[in-house]
């Protein structure tokens, strides 16, 4: 049960803490205040507790399709918010960019949510096996901080960038994840047959696994599936270019408008 | 041009495979049953090149993660509560599945078949 509850919580945990991690740098760069990161850590924990109570209830509906319509609605609207935050991020400083905080704190709030409800739901039911208890909760403490570390890992690897180069790695790395949560929202929905199916592009898992430690750390970084499908594959595509072209358009915007002001003087 | 537009319309549609959740009366239904952290059967059999309609069935308190690199599928079951999970079309070949909360015990594989399952 240790090594499971070690496996398991870190997976959870990564996928947030890189979020996380690239928003922190990127309102860091922008000069925005941190606070908030502790408005979307408070909802997001309240949303998964909210959402491991109601999942049940919620994983029957529409014929048994409730959870993976939920989670794939969740991942797109934080494919929106990326876009958003994208957009806002190379835009002119004022006034739009006071819409930043509150993008980054729902984005990582929904994130959370959707992570954490496993979290709480895999440990409540752990709760029932006395003699796992303290293994597993050890596990999931050890789990959390192997992920958390990977978080400070990346927050500081971003910052020791060159100055220049900070600021567009943290929006790729933004398109990559928008890329993710659109491949991710694609496969469950063909999981209920909302979408049909569509053929394997490629098979990596020989040469990567998903479930090796690099498989797991692409996954989380990058979306890496060792056996992505077609419609899949499209997904990721459009996911990565709406972020990154959302904030082309934003910098465009900003070259034009320093150009008119430099014009005017 | 409208009814090119239209045309084109239905098509993209049909591409993407809106709609298609109005499931067909033909795509066949598999039980799986989860008891004390196993599977039962371990082992299912299913035609190849067929979509399958999985049904779960959790018997436990406890909640479980049906999940499949393989398969690409991952879906939490809650205790007490029952699911579906579509799979394949797929080639002949073993898809081994595991139940993520309990991996030891909850261990199975779908198995598939070139030819019908002898029924």
């Amino acid at each position: 049960m240790f090594l499971n509850s070690v496996v398991l919580i870190l997976q959870e945990i990564l996928e947030a803490a890189l979020l996380i991690s690239i928003l922190l740098v990127l309102s860091r760069q922008l000069q925005l205040s941190a606070r908030w990161f502790g408005t979307g850590m408070i909802l997001g924990g309240i949303g998964a507790f909210v959402l491991s109570v109601n999942l049940a209830t919620i994983s029957e509906w529409l014929d048994y399709a409730g959870q993976e319509i939920l989670i794939a609605g969740i991942m797109l609207a934080v494919l929106g918010l990326l876009t958003g935050i994208g957009l806002y991020s190379t835009l002119p400083p004022s006034p739009s960019r006071h819409a930043l905080p509150y993008l980054m704190s729902i984005c990582v709030a929904l994130a959370l949510s959707r992570e954490g409800a496993e979290i709480v739901i895999y440990l409540g039911g752990i709760l029932n096996h006395q003699e796992s208890i303290q293994p597993t909760f050890t596990g999931a403490g050890i789990g959390a901080g192997i992920g958390l570390s990977a978080g400070v890992l990346l927050y500081f690897g971003l910052l020791s960038l060159p100055a220049r180069w900070i600021f567009c790695t943290c929006i790729l790395l933004l398109a990559l994840i928008g890329g993710t949560m659109a491949s991710q929202a694609t496969l469950l929905l063909t999981q209920v047959d909302w979408i049909t199916y569509s053929p394997v592009l490629w098979d990596s898992s020989i040469w990567l696994p998903e479930d090796s430690i690099p498989g797991h750390l692409l996954y989380a970084l990058i979306g890496y599936e060792a056996t992505p499908s077609l419609f899949q594959a499209i997904a990721y595509g459009l996911g990565f270019l709406l972020v990154s072209i959302s904030a082309t358009l934003g910098h465009l915007n900003q070259f034009r408008s320093r150009r008119t002001n430099t014009g005017d003087n | 041009m409208r009814r090119s537009t239209g045309r084109f319309v239905m098509l993209l549609a049909l591409t993407l495979g809106i709609g298609s959740n109005t499931s067909f009366a033909g795509t066949p239904v598999v039980e799986l049953r989860i008891r004390n952290h196993l599977f039962f059967p371990d082992t299912l059999e299913v035609p190849a090149h067929t979509k399958i309609k999985l049904l779960v069935i959790n018997e436990d308190p406890t909640p479980e993660e049906f999940e499949s690199y393989e398969l690409n599928r991952e879906k939490v079951i809650l205790g007490h509560r029952k699911t579906v999970i579509f799979i394949g079309p797929l080639p002949p070949g073993d898809y081994p599945f595991f139940g993520e909360f309990y991996p030891k015990t909850a261990q199975g594989k779908i198995v598939v078949t070139a030819q019908q399952p002898s029924e």
